[in-house]
Order: structure tokens, then sequence, then C-alpha cells
């Protein structure tokens, strides 16, 4: 559900956007396509969101990571590897906000 | 020494003497009849004295008479001549008797006869028949010749007289010889006699004498020993850790150790021989009603009883303690109830600390279960608000109906989650009826994110209506605290089962069939080793590492219990066969009242 919702907003701002229920079937379509952003969600069946973005940067270190979670707190060396981090509170402006500004980077 | 020992000596000391004294008295009654003897020969020889002094008499009245008759020639003279006759033959046959008796030879007797038949033969008859014819009496020869005859004839008197004198003399010297002798004798034997009985009978009281002096070194002994026993075990009850109440069987106070006088109290004196009830006032802590008198239970239950949980002891003055006790009959050697002991500490501090301990779990509990918070109700949160972003542009009615219907489901698992966790926390005062499959599923969906992120099947079996009388917020923590061991064990990727159904007679616990429901929580993870299992359910024990508070189990079996059931687990570490499985047996009826 969340997922679906989101993926809605961010269609709505004009973004093609590709999902993935697990971090598996993620980095294969990570792998597979050509990607210009990542938000990726923290807790996640299989891998978490720290697991898929440390395997994201070995493979292609440029393209930029969003990582979601409910969790305060994240430990750092899981924030480290992405550009942004947010919480899930913080609502959509704040999300289509902070995207915009990765590809203004 | 032994009764019979003891028979068998004062035997010998009574029966001993009377032995030496009748060898004595043989002795003596030997010596008198030797003594006895000796005077009857003296007796005979005083016969023959008398005899032979009659005799001489006799002749001498014979001779007497005869003069006198030649001197007058009147034959009354003659009188004491013919008198004298009969009583002289007599005599000395009597005489001769006495010599026979006496072993002599009787010729001298029979020469005295002879000599006098003679004289009286050839002088006195033929004088006594001459005188009227006119014989000379003064006749000189014939005179002479009479004379001679007579004098031969006293001479043989004389003599006879002589040799019983002399007999007589030696038979006396004889006895007198004897009696001295007896007296050496008798004074001997008597003296002899004496020493010996008076060692022997030294000797058997000395033996007796010696065996009092042991039997009563003996019973000193013991009774030191018995003392020194009674007053280790004294100190033993006084000094022990714990407080000791001593009853006799009617329930009265004998003995408190200090420990038990400080707790109650009472001082020893105070409360020697007042009823237990008094000394020991205990209620239970939450109903506040008396407890079974102890002593009364266990003559009742005829064993050893633990006191009922959650006993409060009200002191003397008036403040409380909890307690954790037990009693135990007092037995005599005939094993008839002769008293009771309690064994009882002061468990407030412990009661405080175990308190803490639930209190810090209960915690624990709310740690573990914030991440969950956080997924379940942040989650669907955070959709709501995206829907509400979306609705804000919307314009089409039909796209803004199906995001509203969207952010309603959400709003909804929300509550639902919501719910779960009010239901976690609040403290119901009394046992209610408990749904099982609700109580279940508002436990499962706290962990619906977990399951799914470790990749973990669920496989949920409930019996309809299936219902239990217990505390749910309670009954809650125990089902999380078992899901969330089983999802630990099961991650990633593993089996999580819960089942719940009726008990059967097969699931009965240690109290015998009770109508009640089973519940259990098994996973296909790695198993438990036999080492951790053995100590699984102690407080602080934990598998989990860092991760775990060791304290989930614990707190599980004590709400169990406190439910009246019972908790167990089962673990296998086999290579193609692991996992653990933990069943809940909870009786329908619910918690025992005293609970309530």
């Amino acid at each position: 559900m969340g997922l679906q919702v989101r993926k809605l907003i961010l269609e709505r701002s004009g973004y093609t956007v590709l999902t993935a229920l697990d971090g598996a079937t993620g980095l294969t379509m990570f792998n597979d396509h050509s990607i210009d952003a990542v938000v990726l969600d923290y807790s996640m069946p299989g891998m978490h969101g720290g697991e898929v973005a440390a395997k994201m940067r070995e493979s292609k270190p440029h393209v930029p990571i969003l990582l979601l979670s409910a969790y305060m707190g994240l430990p750092a060396e899981i924030t480290r590897l992405v550009n942004v981090y947010m919480t899930k509170g913080e609502g959509a402006p704040a999300l289509l906000q902070k995207l915009k500004g990765l590809f203004e980077e | 020494m032994n009764l019979s020992q003891f028979n068998r000596i004062l035997a010998q000391t009574l029966l001993l003497p009377v032995l030496a004294l009748a060898f004595v008295s043989s002795i003596l009654v030997w010596q008198v009849r030797s003594a006895q003897r000796t005077v009857t020969t003296i007796q005979v020889s005083d016969q023959g004295i008398a005899a032979a002094t009659r005799a001489e008499k006799l002749i001498v009245d014979e001779e007497s008479g005869l003069r006198g008759y030649q001197l007058t020639g009147d034959r009354q003279f003659l009188q004491p001549y013919h008198d004298a006759a009969a009583p002289l033959a007599e005599t000395l046959t009597l005489l001769r008797r006495t010599l026979i008796a006496q072993n002599e030879s009787p010729r001298r007797v029979d020469a005295i006869t002879e000599a006098e038949k003679s004289w009286r033969i050839s002088f006195a008859e033929p004088m006594i028949a001459g005188i009227p014819s006119g014989w000379d009496t003064r006749n000189v020869p014939l005179n002479l010749a009479g004379k001679r005859q007579m004098d031969e004839l006293r001479q043989r008197v004389a003599d006879v007289l002589d040799r019983e004198s002399d007999m007589r003399g030696r038979e006396i010297v004889n006895w007198r010889k004897q009696v001295d002798h007896t007296i050496v004798v008798l004074v001997f034997l008597v003296l002899a006699v004496g020493v010996f009985i008076s060692v022997f009978t030294v000797s058997r009281l000395r033996r007796v004498s010696e065996a009092y002096q042991g039997t009563l070194d003996g019973l000193r002994r013991h009774a030191q020993a018995t003392f020194e026993s009674e007053e280790r075990l004294r100190t033993t009850l006084t000094s022990i850790g714990d407080a000791v109440i001593v009853c006799d069987v009617e329930g009265r106070v004998e003995m408190l150790n200090t420990v038990a006088q400080e707790l109650t109290g009472w001082k020893q004196a105070e409360a020697f021989r007042k009823p237990l009830e008094e000394v020991f006032h205990i209620v239970n802590e939450s109903t506040r009603d008396r407890v079974e008198n102890p002593v009364a239970k266990v003559r009742r239950l005829k064993g050893v009883v633990g006191l009922a949980n959650h006993t409060v002891l009200i002191r003397r003055d008036g403040s409380e303690i909890n307690i954790n006790d037990s009693g135990a009959p007092i037995r005599d050697r005939t094993s008839a109830l002769s008293g009771v002991v309690l064994v009882f500490r002061d468990i407030t501090q412990e009661r405080q600390a175990q308190n803490a301990l639930l209190a810090s779990e209960k915690l624990a509990v709310a740690g573990r279960l914030a991440a969950t918070i956080a997924h379940e109700i942040h989650n669907p949160l955070d959709s709501v608000a995206n829907l509400l972003y979306l609705l804000k542009e919307e314009t089409d009615p039909v796209t803004s109906d199906h995001f509203l219907h969207l952010a309603q489901q959400e709003l909804d698992r929300i509550g639902q989650v919501s719910r779960a966790m009010l239901g976690l926390y609040r403290e119901a005062k009394s046992p209610v009826e408990v749904n099982v499959r609700e109580m279940i599923d508002s436990v499962l969906v706290l962990f619906d994110r977990q399951f799914k992120d470790a990749e973990i099947k669920v496989k949920c079996s409930v019996v309809e209506n299936l219902e239990v009388r217990g505390f749910p917020a309670e009954l809650r923590q125990v089902l999380t605290n078992l899901i969330a061991n089983a999802t630990d064990a099961a991650t990633p990727g593993g089996t999580v089962a819960i089942e719940a159904r009726r008990a059967t007679p097969a699931d009965a616990g240690p109290s015998g069939p009770r109508t009640g429901i089973v519940i259990q929580v098994s996973d296909n993870g790695g198993g438990i080793e036999p080492l951790a299992l053995e100590r699984i359910f102690e407080p602080f024990f934990t598998t989990k590492g860092e991760g775990g508070t060791g304290l989930g189990l614990w707190v599980s079996r004590g709400i169990i219990e406190k439910h009246g059931g019972t908790i167990t687990i089962t673990s296998n570490v086999g290579r193609d066969d692991h996992g653990t499985s933990v069943t809940i047996f909870l009786p329908v009826t619910g918690p025992p009242p005293a609970q309530a």
C-alpha cells in the first residue's frame, strides 16, 4: 500500500517510477535499467535498506540514493552510505523536495 | 552386666556361705560325737568304780557280820553277812559286764568272785557252822588263814578299782584333749570360712560394683552426649537463617528461634504455650482472608505442606511482611504426630526484587515492541499522509473516493494495532473470559511486519470458540514472548507454528487430568542445546546474547503458574529435525481463587 501510494505521488510529480517489493528484485532492476535516483525503504523482506544501498554503491556509486525509514536514529554506517536519509513521518512535500535536491547536485 | 549375671552372683553370695557353714557344722558334729564317745567311756569307768567300791563295801559288810558273830555267838550279828551275799553277786556281775564293755578281760572280776567264794567256803561257812558246836573263834592259825584270804580278796578289789580309776583318768585327759582340739579346729575353721566368705563376697561385690560403676559411667556419658546433641540442635535451630517455630500437636507454640522471634515480634517467653494463630498470624496478600493454620493443614494432609503463595505475616506490631514457608510433622517413635515444625522466611525484599524484574521485563517487551509500533503505526500513517497529499490535488471524484477508501483501510489498521498495543498493557483486576483466537490474532498482528521482513511462514491453527479464564494482558505478554522467541529462532526464512486446542488427558500436568486448553508455539530454528534447555526458565538466562534480557520465559512461567497452568519446552538440535516447541496448559477454571 505505502509503495503504491508513494509511486503515485512520484509519478504525478513527473518521475518515471519502477518499484520492487524486496531488495533482491530492486537490485536486479537497478543493474538492468538506467536509473537516475533510488528511493529506498529501510525495512524490507529479506535484505534491509542498508544492505541494498551497499550493493548499489558497489555497482553504480554515482547514482544518488534516498533512504526512507520508520525508525529514528539508524546507525551512522548505514546513513553514511546514502545521499539523503529521512523518516517517513516527514510527508510527501519533504520527500519531493529532497528528491529534487538530489537531481540538482 | 546383665540381670541374669547379677542374679547368678546374688545366688553365689547366698549359697556359698551356707555351704561353708554346713561344712563347719559337720566338722563340729563329728568332733562333738567323738567327745560324746569319750564321755560315755568315762561314764562306764565311773560305773565300774562305783561297782568295785560297792563290792568292797559289801565284802567289808560280810567280814564285819562274821566278825560280830564270832565275838558274840549271837546269830543276829550275822545279818549283814547274809544280806551282802546277793548284792555282792549282782555287783560283781555288773562289774564283770563293765569290764567286758571296756574291752577288758573279766578275769580280774572272776578272780574276785573266786577269792570271795574261797574265803566264804573255806573260812566263813565252817566258822558259822562251827560256832554253835563250840569252835574256838579265837584260834589264831585259823583266823590268820581267814585274814590272808580276806586280804587277797581286798587286794583284788583294790586292783580293779585302781585300774578303773586309771582308765577314767586317761579318758578324762583324752576328753580334755578332744575338747581343746575341737576348739582349735573350730576357731581355725570359723576364721578360714569367715575369711573365705569375706574374700568371695568382696570379690563378687566388687564385680557388681564395677558393673554398676560401668553402667553409671555409660549413663553419664550418654546423658552428656544427649545434652551436647540437644545443645547442638538447639544452637543449629537458633542460628539457622530461616525462622523456625515448633508447635505441639494441639498447635501451641513451644519454641521460636531467633529469626522467628524477629519476624513475628514475639519473644520466646511470651509466645510459649500460646496458640499458633496468635503468634503466627497469616493472611492472603490480596484477599486478606486468614490462611489455614499450618498445624491443622499438616494434621489434615499428614505430611509436609507448603504455604499458599502470597502469604503475608502480620507481626505483633501490626506491620506486614511477605513470607514463604513450609510445615512438617514431627513424629515420635510410634510414628504418631507429636508436633509440627514451621520454617519460613521473609521474602519481602525478594518479592520487591521480583516485582522490579517483572516491571523491567515489561519495559523490555515495550522496548522490543517500539520497533513494531514504528512500522505498524508509522507506515500506515505515512500512507494516509501521502494519500491526503494526493487527494488535495485530485479532481476526479472516482479516484478521490479510491484514495479515501485506501486511507480508511490504513486508519483501520492503525486502530487495530493500537488496540492490540493497549490490550498488552491493560491490567484486569480479576480474571475474565478470554477468547483464545482473538488473543492470538491481536498478538500476531504486531508481528506482521517482522514476519514479512524475516520471510517467516506462519502456520496458525486455532480451534473456534476456545475460551479460558485469565488475565488477558498477561496472557498476551506470554504469547508475545513465545512468538518473539520463535521468530528470532526461525529467522530467516523459517516457520513459526501456533496451535491452540482443547486439552486431552495426554496433556494432563502433574496434578492430574483437568479441563483446559493447550497453546503450542513451535519453530523450526536451530534448537536449544540440552545444557541451555535445563536453565531456560532461570531469570537472566538467555541464548540471545546482548539481544535478550533473559527474563521472558521466566516471567512467562510465573504468569502461567499464576493461572494454575504449566509451561513446558522441548527442543531438538538434530541436523534434519531441529526446532523448539513451547507448550502451555491452562485450566479453563482460570487462576486459583487465592490469586484472584
